[in-house]
């Protein structure tokens, strides 16, 4: 069962940047990209650490740890260290309300 | 892990830079990386033309000084930052320059990047950190050892022998995501080829190869060790501060640029996502919260020698300026910390 969940606004994210979303002890990340709002898991598939002081450059997120490199549309695994994909999530903004669907 | 799951960074360190200041610094480009170059390919060939000409005299000895300092010690800093991904924004042009920084320096690009992320996790942590090169505390052998540079051959050179036929250790296995495996057997075979087909060229008479790779690379061995060895001697081990962990220290304008700017350890392990050009704007953003650097690299290096020296004759430790961890400072004898993970 799946809903349609409100995380914050969509003035809360700078352009080309994310911000951390912590929802019924889950961790998420939601983007402002050049091609809109996305939203994946927090936590980096390498190691233990949160993508929220990562670095978007174009449609892509860098791993602060290790810079391990993920496709935010599609949360693809780019480059090493990280080979395991992503989860994504779709979003919605509403009034400048982001809401994500999990 | 050996130990509970911090890693160890700006946030394990008590240090916080504000956001908006570290996505700018972090911002990538092609530019100053190719600048850089650029200028080490003019310092290669000014050596390569320096070590042609004086040949066959007694000049020789210093030119071939010259080129192996600058042909080893940026081969190192480059493999070391385009491991990380950061040293260019064009994601080809960086892994491009990985395999052939690699080559020169002697460490397959798969295995040292993977290698490289427990230097990061865990950074100083005994058994969890892949790549502590020397005992601690340092004893006078361990620095001799570690300095002469040759150890490094034995350590990267037995990862590519085994890799090339197989043989994964359990080390590699525990940093080295399982999929990935397949890959540091690729590349260490690919380094395997490529050095024994050096090393056949140069029997089939292509001495060139020895004069302008295979003797440079040996000889700037222990010029390299100056600059890494000194990045975490003496300092704290299995602490999650990098500040107690790490050394940062001062060197020449030249020193810095064969560096490519790894003089700000501290800082590169506090924020490993920032570029080896933005180091220094780094350095001057958190400055207020971290220790001075220590001197510039020979002082570091020689007040090193003279407490490994008296390490080892019992004597009192206590450097004269450079930082160390309480526990290195005694005035005869220690306690055996660490094992290197790099033999
Ligand atoms: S934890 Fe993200 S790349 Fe290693």
């Amino acid at each position: 069962m799946t809903d349609w969940v409100y995380a914050c606004a969509a003035s809360d994210i700078d352009q080309e940047d994310l911000i951390r979303w912590d929802y019924h002890g889950k961790s998420y990340a939601i983007y402002n990209t050049e091609r809109g709002f996305f939203a994946t898991d927090g936590m980096c598939t390498h190691e233990a650490q949160h993508l929220e002081d990562g670095l978007v450059t174009g449609m892509v997120i860098e791993c602060p740890l290790h810079q391990g490199r993920f496709d935010i549309l599609t949360g693809k695994a780019l480059s090493a260290p990280v080979c395991v994909d992503l989860q994504t999530y779709p979003v919605k903004v509403e009034a400048g309300r982001i809401y994500v669907k999990i | 892990m050996t130990s509970e799951y911090v890693a160890t960074n700006a946030a394990s360190s008590g240090i916080s830079v504000d956001r908006k200041k570290l996505k700018s610094l972090g911002r990538r480009s092609d530019r100053p990386g190719l600048v850089w170059l650029a200028k080490w390919a003019v310092l290669m060939t000014a050596g390569v033309l320096a070590v042609h000409f004086t040949w066959g005299t007694p000049w020789a000895v210093l030119s071939m000084g010259f080129y192996a300092f600058v042909l080893t010690v940026p081969a190192y800093a480059l493999s070391h930052e385009t491991a990380h991904g950061t040293a260019f924004r064009t994601r080809w042009l960086n892994e491009l320059m990985l395999w052939v920084s690699s080559f020169l320096y002697f460490g397959e690009p798969y295995h040292r990047r993977y290698a490289h992320t427990s230097h990061h996790t865990k950074t100083w942590h005994v058994g969890d950190d892949a790549q502590m090169p020397f005992d601690t505390p340092m004893t006078f052998g361990g620095w001799l050892s570690e300095q002469s540079g040759l150890l490094l051959f034995w350590y990267e050179g037995k990862i590519i022998v085994a890799h090339a036929f197989g043989i994964v250790g359990s080390e590699a296995r525990r940093y080295t995501p399982e999929g990935e495996i397949r890959r540091l057997i690729l590349g260490a075979r690919l380094f395997l080829v490529g050095y024994v087909l050096v090393g056949a060229a140069i029997a089939a008479g292509q001495t060139w190869l020895l004069i302008y790779f295979v003797i440079p690379r040996v000889l700037g061995g222990p010029a390299m060790q100056f600059f890494t060895t000194i990045q975490h001697a003496e300092l704290q081990e299995n602490d999650p501060s990098i500040v107690k962990s790490t050394r940062s220290f001062a060197p020449s304008a030249l020193n810095r640029f064969l560096y490519m700017n790894m003089n700000n350890h501290i800082e590169h392990h506090l924020y490993p996502q920032i570029p080896f050009y933005s180091l220094p704007d780094l350095h001057d953003v958190v400055k207020d919260q971290l220790p001075a650097p220590d001197p510039g690299l020979i002082r570091t290096n020689l007040e090193l020698l003279g407490v490994v020296i008296r390490r080892s004759l019992g004597r009192n430790t206590k450097a004269p300026t450079i930082r160390q961890a309480p526990h290195m400072i005694t005035s005869g004898g220690f306690e055996p910390i660490a094992r290197a993970s790099m033999r």
